[in-house]
């Protein structure tokens, strides 16, 4: 009847406008908090001394793009992945090459480390994420013990263990994170609010509780309550997609990388982004960031081919390393702060300390 | 319209989504960065990045070669 179609409109309409004025209140809430910088309040801590950072190990064996890749908690192994469809497990030590196996499909987005270090988790393509056993049973075949957890409706972009060998957490072009068991492939949770591909995802560290952040194309990067489902608070300011986000190690705050050049950092207790970290000088998207142990440092990879060291507190940058002959995609600090790994197009990994 | 109810339901939700945001308990930025700048204070100390690590004990630097004197 017309006269229900002109009620509903103006229904729509009317929850439309309520939904503007509490964004409109949002960042009024949010700005009556915003009384200093963090750079300012960061001036009263010592600058830092010069780094000398060099490349270490270079793994080489993958014949295309590296797309991805994890430590295992043994503060040793590697896994990665690649658009030629391959996962290997490296031995970072020796250079050693322990495992490989060839997905069914290329552009293998996402691999994981499980907790104890005994299994891989990776998908792509296939818009799965499927888990492999790591065996040293030469007469095993490694693809032959694969389970399939995840399944999305799109490519797969991250996934991560969550502290057990049990649950996966996953991130996908279809809009959606979702939360699996891992012994039975069922869903658990499932994650809605990105308005276009998700990105990128991390779990908070085991201290502060349930939560994640995931990162996407929609610009925002979002907190998730990994119990109920629901979003907890959600960050607009990149002008471009979040290719990477990182919790700062205290969990209080979390640092992003987006294609705009930038990487941030937001603090979940005041809700509001508190540091920039750019350079008129840099023009390419960052790609992938990690926090040295303290959260001092923050490493972030490029698509420049270059890896950007950030002061965190002061917001300048120390160092910039060079090495990488493409694209800087993946990028992670090792379990005891040590070294960081950092994944190229140029289908290399190196280990920098 | 025939997708007028989803809209409503997608609008709602927002409307919904961003009540639970607004109302959250906030703190202010200077209390928040003392905060950050505290923890990375205390824990710089186990932070090899910053503290360096002797060749010797960082599995991935070289360790120099020892002269018999």
């Amino acid at each position: 009847m017309a006269t229900d179609g002109l009620h509903e409109s103006e229904t729509l309409a009317a929850l439309r406008s309520e939904a503007e004025s509490l964004k409109g209140r949002l960042e009024e809430e949010r700005a009556k908090l915003h009384d200093v910088e963090l750079r300012q309040v960061a001036e009263r801590v010592e600058a830092l001394g010069q780094f000398v950072m060099k490349t270490r190990r270079t793994l080489k064996g993958h014949g295309n793009k590296v797309l991805c890749m994890d430590w295992c908690r043994d503060k040793r192994r590697i896994v990665s992945s690649s658009q030629d469809g391959k996962v290997i497990v490296w031995d970072s030590f020796t250079t050693n090459k322990e495992h490989a196996v060839t997905m069914p499909c290329t552009w293998v987005m996402a691999c994981a480390y499980a907790p104890s270090g005994c299994a891989i988790a990776c998908g792509g393509l296939d818009n799965k994420c499927s888990v492999y056993p790591l065996t040293f049973d030469k007469n095993e075949n490694m693809a032959a013990k694969k389970k399939s957890v995840a399944m999305h409706t799109n490519y797969l972009s991250a996934c991560s263990f969550t502290n057990s060998d049990m649950q996966i957490l996953t991130a996908s072009g279809d809009g959606t994170c979702a939360l699996w068991d891992v012994e039975s492939g069922q869903l658990l949770q499932s994650f809605h609010g990105h308005g276009a591909d998700v990105l990128c995802l991390d779990l908070a560290p085991s201290e502060t509780g349930n939560t994640f952040v995931s990162g996407g194309c929609d610009k925002k990067a979002m907190v998730w309550d990994m119990r109920s489902g629901q979003c907890v608070q959600a960050f607009e300011t990149h002008e471009s997609d979040i290719n990477s986000v990182r919790y700062y190690p205290s969990g209080d705050a979390f640092a992003s990388g987006s294609d705009d050049a930038t990487c941030r950092l937001y603090d979940l207790r005041a809700d509001r982004e508190v540091a920039i970290y750019s350079k008129e000088s840099i023009i390419f998207g960052a790609s992938s960031v990690d926090f040295s142990l303290s959260g001092r440092l923050l490493f972030a990879g490029y698509n420049d081919y270059t890896i950007n060291v950030w002061d965190v507190l002061k917001g300048t940058r120390v160092s910039i390393l060079f090495g990488h002959e493409n694209r800087v995609s993946t990028l992670r600090v090792s379990p005891d702060g040590t070294a960081f790994c950092s994944g190229s197009w140029d289908h290399t990994l190196r280990v920098w300390a | 319209m025939m997708s007028s109810t989803s809209d409503i339901g997608q609008a709602r939700r927002a409307v919904e989504q961003l009540r639970m945001e607004a109302g959250i308990e906030r703190v202010k930025v200077s209390k928040a960065a003392t905060d950050l700048l505290q923890f990375c204070t205390e824990q710089a100390k186990s932070d090899p990045f910053l503290v360096g690590i002797p060749a010797a004990t960082n599995p991935f630097k070289e360790k120099k070669p020892c002269t018999i004197l």
